[in-house]
This record gives structure tokens, C-alpha cells and sequence, in this order.
């Protein structure tokens, strides 16, 4: 029996490049340390690999052996056309990509310029459902915003991913990127890439490091909302991607009341914490938590909202979340919400829906 | 379809698994080190991944103290190409972590060098 389509948007999908790929993308002397010096990103990760085949499915590596999500035509083939996808994400940011480097603010600013044009290329060119996020290098803010002005305009660029430091992007540094963001209608995404979470160091199991992941998320939500990033720049909106969301209405209670004895602080909110979360906050919902129905409505009861959670599939990553399988059965209304309008109400450059 | 050939034991490699049919259903062959045969559904009982992309392979068990590993098993487990659950062949193919749950398996015998799937 054929399966059911399910439209969906999909908002966390990696694509992968790979480095002789990307070499005519980037400008000398960046090409020559990278062909002729043979630099490769450094790796932190001291675990051994979550599953069977490193950080990806094994039936997603390609018949040929190039790596999952190098392909656009397999993915076309085991993703998008399977499911019957409408629009998705692009987040990349495995190696090498500048999202998660450190130091050598010139590479990684080089890096991200040839990430994008090769994804505009390679990717948001070639397939009209495929949307795509701004890589830059934040480390050197200034060209961060240039690079902001020069991709962010392109109408499939839908976000941008800002790279995981410990400055708090609640720190004012942010707010040219913010602003540049709101100038081409994108929003900002967080998509951990190994940033430690504990105190700055790895946890000794990766099984501790993958279950605290929304704990990472947890920080920059809080900080953004109390250093009254989200009033200053009122069409800004957060994409929390891949911490799975069962944390959110903790979050949303414990802001709230923390709000209500500590207002004296931070007098310049104009919303309550909640408030500011329900309106320009985002959160996909893989790694599923999984949950019984009963459960799974109650939470959305507790969030206040079924406005807030938009599926996204991590394809073609291990912890890939089917959207056959992953959440429990729903209403059509609230399945279409999380399945695809969430996603579309939030991002300004998705289409809109086809009448047809 | 009560029973059914669906390889012969030459068809795979002591470690490898193979995919075939038992009358409609996809199934898998695994055959052990030690030319055990199992065979199972082809899709997990989690998110249904293809099992014949699986790892046959060890698995550290439950013997094994904060620190200090044990590992056995040697290749009766199915690690799912997914998520990475593993499945113990030898124990009606339950899942390690969670014995309550089990992939959905037929019972296999060798005759000559048949491979007989049956119920
Ligand atoms: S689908 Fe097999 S472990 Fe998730």
C-alpha cells in the first residue's frame, strides 16, 4: 500500500558539502590552506559516534559511498519526494562550515561566503522546495553583517544561522546582525553545533551532552528576552532547532514568575516573558520526546499555544524523526499547525500556501 | 504462507544480513558468526527504518559498573540504521534497553542449505 503524502515544511535538513566542493567557492589564500596546506576543521567531539554509521543514517550514505546529504537527487528521492515535503530548511553545519569554528575569524568568514553561494547554487537553485539558512562567521561581526547583505536578500534565504559562542547573543554585539536581519525578513536560527553545555567543558558521556541540548537553548531564550533583544527589534524571531520541546513550558512558567519578583531589573520588558515567547519564538520538535497522545496534548495545553512548534525531520542525521511516526496521532487541524503553517506563519519568505 | 525458502545459506556471509520476502512480507535474513540464522521484519518497531541496513554486532551489557564496560554478544545484536537501538537476535530480538518491546520475528531452520522462513 502507497504510503500517505504528508506536506510537509520541514525545518531542519542538512545538506553536506564536501571540501573539494567547496574549494572553488572560496577565495585564495583560503582555496591554497585548504587544497594545498590541507586544512580541515577541528573536531572536538570526544565520544565515540551516536549510531552505525557516524552522526548520519546508514541508509541515507549514498550508494556510491559519498557522505548522507551530499546528493541532491537522493535526497529528492529518499526524503522529499517520499514523505511529499512542501517546503524545507536547509541548516547544514557539519564540517567544514564556519558555524562551528573558532579562532581564524579570516577563514571562517571566507568559509561561510563560499558555504552560501554553494548552497545557493548547489541547492536552494535547483530544487523550489528547498529554502535556505545565511551561514556567517560571528566571531567578526562586521563581516558577519556584509555577508548578511550580500546573500540575505536571495528570496530562498529564509534565516540566519548564527554560529554558537559564549557571547550571549543578548549581548548588544548581536544587535547589527539583528538588525541586518530584520532589513531581509530573516529570522534567526539556533542549531547547536558541539557547544559544550557543561560549564564549558564536555559532560563524560555523549548520551549526557545530546539529552542537555535544550538546556543550551534554554540559556540563549532566556538571555535574548531579558537583555530586551525581542522588543528592540520586534520583527525578530528565534528558530530553536533539534532540542526537542518538552522543556518549553518550564521555561515559559519559571520566566514568567521569575518576571513577576525581579521586574525592577529589567523594566524595559513591555510583555510578559511568555508573551515574548508565544509571539517570536519557534521550536522544532526533533529529537521527539515521545510521548502518548494524552501527554503530547496536555503540553500543548501547558504552552499556551499550539502556535509554537513546527516538525522538522533532521534528515539524514541518526536521530532523524519520521513524520509518520515521530509525534502521536492529532487532529488534522492541529497536524496541519505543527506539520506546516506554524513553520509558514513564521518564516516571512515561504510562499504561501497553493491553492490547488 | 506457512513456510516458506528464502535463501540458501551461501547467499550470506557469516555477520551479513540479507533482505527477502516471506509471501508479501519483507524480511530480513541475519546469519551469525556462528551461522546462527534469525529473521525478522524489515522495518523497526520504533520509527520503521529498513532493518537490512542494520550493524549485526556486540553490545556492552548489562553487567557492566559505572566506569567499567562489559561487552558480549559478539554479533547477536541488530543495531536499528537509525536511532541505533539494538535488538538481541538471540532473545526473540528484544530491545536492550527496553526488553518489553521486541522486533516481530518468524522462526527459521536450515534444511541442506535451504534457509526455511516459517511462523
Ligand atoms: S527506527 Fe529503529 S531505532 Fe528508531
Amino acid at each position: 500500500m502507497a504510503k500517505k503524502q504528508i506536506p510537509l515544511i520541514d525545518t531542519d535538513i542538512h545538506e553536506r558539502v564536501q571540501y573539494k566542493d567547496i574549494l572553488e567557492y572560496l577565495d585564495e589564500p583560503f582555496k591554497h590552506y585548504m587544497k594545498n596546506c590541507h586544512w580541515i576543521q577541528e573536531k572536538h567531539m570526544p565520544y565515540t559516534q551516536p549510531a552505525t554509521a557516524g552522526v548520519d543514517r546508514a541508509d541515507a550514505i549514498l550508494p556510491d559511498g559519498r557522505p548522507a546529504g551530499s546528493d541532491l537527487a537522493f535526497m529528492q528521492e529518499q526524503l522529499l519526494d517520499d514523505v511529499g515535503h512542501e517546503f524545507g530548511i536547509l541548516t547544514g553545519a557539519l564540517d567544514p562550515s564556519p558555524s562551528s569554528m573558532h579562532g581564524w575569524y579570516e577563514m571562517a568568514a571566507a568559509l561561510a561566503t563560499a558555504y552560501n553561494d554553494w548552497q545557493i547554487e548547489h541547492w536552494l537553485e535547483k530544487d523550489e522546495r528547498l529554502y535556505g539558512s545565511v551561514h556567517i562567521a560571528s566571531q567578526d561581526r562586521d563581516e558577519a553583517v556584509k555577508e548578511i547583505e550580500r546573500v540575505g536578500s536571495h528570496p530562498k534565504m529564509v534565516q540566519i544561522l548564527l554560529p554558537i559562542d559564549d557571547i550571549m547573543w543578548g549581548d548588544p554585539y548581536y544587535h547589527p546582525i539583528f538588525e541586518a536581519a530584520e532589513k531581509h525578513d530573516l529570522m534567526i536560527g539556533m542549531h547547536h553545533n558541539e557547544p559544550p553545555v557543561y560549564y564549558g567543558k564536555w559532560p563524560r558521556y555523549f548520551i549526557e551532552w545530546h539529552t542537555l541540548i535544550p538546556t543550551a537553548h534554554m540559556k540563549i531564550i532566556v538571555n535574548m528576552i531579558f537583555n530586551g533583544v525581542f522588543d528592540k527589534f520586534p520583527k525578530l524571531g528565534l528558530m530553536m532547532i533539534e532540542g526537542g520541546f518538552t522543556h518549553i513550558p518550564h521555561l515559559m512558567w519559571k520566566m514568567d514568575q521569575q518576571f513577576r519578583d525581579l521586574r525592577h531589573e529589567v523594566p524595559w520588558l513591555k510583555r510578559k516573558p511568555s508573551e515574548i515567547m508565544k509571539e517570536q519564538v519557534r521550536i522544532t520538535t526533533q529529537p521527539a520526546e515521545e510521548l502518548t497522545k494524552k501527554e503530547f496534548m496536555s503540553l500543548i495545553d501547558q504552552m499556551g499555544t499550539d502556535e509554537m512548534l513546527c516538525f522538522s525531520t533532521d534528515y539524514p542525521h541518526w536521530d532523524y524523526d519520521s513524520p509518520y511516526r515521530a509525534l502521536p496521532n492529532m487532529e488534522p487541524e492541529l497536524k496541519e499547525k505543527i506539520f506546516s503553517e506554524n513553520a509558514r506563519a513564521f518564516y516571512p519568505k515561504l510562499p504561501d500556501k497553493r491553492e490547488d | 504462507m506457512k513456510e516458506q525458502v528464502v535463501c540458501k545459506t551461501s547467499d550470506l556471509q557469516p555477520g551479513e544480513i540479507r533482505e527477502s520476502f516471506f509471501g508479501k512480507q519483507n524480511i530480513i535474513i541475519c546469519r551469525t558468526q556462528n551461522d546462527n540464522f534469525y529473521a525478522f521484519m524489515n522495518q523497526c518497531i520504533h520509527q520503521g527504518a529498513p532493518l537490512g541496513k542494520s550493524l549485526l554486532c556486540g553490545a556492552t551489557t548489562g553487567e557492566s559498573t559505572p566506569g567499567d564496560y562489559h561487552y558480549c554478544h559478539k554479533d547477536e545484536v541488530i543495531r536499528c540504521p537509525w536511532h541505533g537501538r539494538e535488538f538481541d537476535m538471540k532473545n526473540e530480538g528484544r530491545m536492550l534497553a527496553n526488553p518489553d518491546k521486541k522486533l516481530v520475528s518468524f522462526k527459521v531452520r536450515i534444511e541442506n542449505e535451504d534457509v526455511i522462513v516459517y511462523k
